[in-house]
């Protein structure tokens, strides 16, 4: 593989001067390249403009994180948000794909005629169909957060750049087999399992990582998928601190960038993963560094299962608040009936059996107000 | 918690006479979530008058902001929108001010910049109306 980079602005017709296209095209020759990667974004004309000097395949950043979300797509809400990623990156592109197709007389443009008009249009028109589609799986999506916020259930999503240690985490926290692998975008949809914080519920998600200048059409399509982690009570932000420490802050940076709009005042627990990988004096270095990007830090290395009754301790402390009451009810069958519920709607701190159950009880208000009107009603 | 000053500057395209610019300034306490005090907030207007007068510059643009912040009693790092300063890499505008200076990273910091962008922005709309200075484009 060889790197080429060019510090002058962008030339128009190959984003690249001429003189570093021809030194590209000898490269691609030597290396027999199959394909040229861009970290800039190139118009369609550049595109083509390259690919006929190197005679390779050329692709810029955001196709390439197209392709790799595409390969990893595997559910149908998944492809479709996929597909949505890829038309929104096409449409502004439709009339330029089109003009160099005609100009090469391509199979399905045989003459002149308005196929710019056209193309255009059936992109738009599938956008549409599939953006209409998703609008539905948000509306269930929020359906159902509605009703487990009722069940008293708070939402936790893990958040962080791609290959953090996300899906690790996942798995070492709710015991589960979710797919990990050491490359970006892993999971792509997401996962949802329940999580035991000693007698609170909660359900853990796993979530898409973030990229750097993560694209608006990127956001868009993956928004149902996004609002996981923008609607939810609490994010857990994972950060692989094994990184360096410059690239460990741009990380932090680009997950700023992308939650410090769409999240509210949702609290955010800064999750330092891998730190079996680090020493001690190089995690104080890393800290000073990233200090003022890490809400709430807690250490964890999600690989060895260090330091969770630390994270679990913090994500407690940023629970939506219970409130917490004493109850009185009457030592018979029916006393017994309502104990047993309380036991499934909130903690039970301590329970005296004497005449009447004594019951030191935490739980959300509603279940609070329930649970004083059957006190209430068992002593009549 | 650390002590910043948030900058913003509306104004930067042209009116009839030139560039009316109003630069922004807050300082602020913030968390790596939060801005937690809001201590003071300056504003500064500035005339860049004259038909050979093109877009304003780097250096017109960094004396703006030394002088805003001067009005300032609290002390902080200038945290700015890269835009703000042309893009310019960091080590280039940081060698310009004469405090310590930074693009914006955190939440809290770009929520700040959000704040400073609010008041300058309303600031300029303020004074173009009470001043009757004609937005002629």
């Amino acid at each position: 593989m060889e790197k080429l980079s060019q510090v002058r602005h962008p030339d128009r017709k190959y984003n690249l001067g001429r003189g570093k296209v021809e030194e590209l095209a000898e490269f691609v020759q030597i290396r027999g390249a199959e394909i040229v990667i861009f970290y800039n974004r190139l118009s369609t004309t550049q595109i083509h403009n390259i690919s006929e000097i190197c005679g390779c395949r050329v692709i810029d950043r955001f196709q390439l994180i197209l392709e790799i979300f595409a390969k990893r797509a595997t559910t149908h809400r998944s492809k479709l948000q996929v597909e949505l990623a890829k038309l929104k990156y096409e449409l502004p592109r439709a009339r330029a794909t089109v003009s160099l197709l005609k100009k090469e007389e391509k199979a399905g443009f045989m003459g002149l005629g308005g196929y710019e008009d056209s193309y255009e249009q059936d992109l738009k028109k599938r956008i549409s169909r599939i953006e209409k589609e998703l609008k539905s799986a948000e509306i269930d999506d929020e359906a159902l957060r509605v009703y487990r916020r009722k069940q008293g259930l708070s939402l936790i999503s893990l958040a962080g750049y791609t290959n953090a240690g996300k899906s690790t985490l996942f798995n070492t926290l709710v015991k589960e087999n979710a797919i990990t692998m050491d490359m970006p975008f892993t999971t792509l949809v997401p996962m949802t399992r329940a999580l035991d914080l000693g007698g609170r519920k909660a359900l853990l998600t796993d979530t898409v990582g973030f990229i750097e200048e993560l694209p608006h059409w990127l956001v868009d399509a993956f928004k149902s998928t996004l609002d996981g982690i923008f609607l939810s009570d609490i994010i857990l932000l994972v950060v692989d601190v094994s990184e360096n420490p410059e690239l460990v802050r741009q990380k932090l940076d680009t997950c700023h960038d992308t939650l410090w709009d769409r999240i509210g005042g949702v609290p955010i627990i800064t999750v330092l993963n891998k730190i079996d990988l680090i020493s001690s004096e190089a995690l104080e270095a890393l800290l000073d560094k990233i200090g003022h990007l890490a809400p709430n830090y807690v250490f964890v290395s999600a690989k060895e299962g260090t330091w969770l009754p630390e994270l679990k301790d913090e994500i407690r402390q940023h629970l939506p608040e219970w409130e917490s009451c004493t109850l009185s009810l009457p030592n018979s069958s029916e006393g017994m009936s309502v104990l047993s519920w309380l036991y499934e709607e909130g903690i039970v701190h301590k329970v005296d059996y004497g005449e009447r159950i004594l019951v030191d009880y935490e739980a959300r208000t509603e279940i609070i107000y329930r649970a004083k009107a059957f006190e209430m009603e068992l002593a009549e | 918690m650390w002590d910043i000053i948030a900058i913003d500057i509306s104004g930067r395209h042209r009116i009839r006479d030139g560039y009316y610019l109003v630069c922004a300034a807050a300082a602020l306490s913030v968390s790596a979530d939060h801005i937690e005090k809001i201590k003071q907030v300056a504003i500064l207007p500035r005339w860049l008058k004259g038909k050979e007068i093109k877009a304003p510059q780097l250096p017109d643009i960094v004396q703006l902001i030394e002088d805003t912040v001067a009005k300032l009693d609290y002390d902080g790092t200038l945290v700015t929108e890269k835009g703000d300063l042309y893009n310019q890499p960091l080590w280039v505008s940081e060698s310009m001010f004469s405090g310590a200076f930074k693009y914006q990273e955190s939440m809290a910091e770009r929520r700040a910049i959000e704040l400073a962008h609010h008041i300058s922005l309303s600031a300029r709309n303020l004074l173009l109306k009470e001043l009757n200075i004609e937005a002629g484009q």
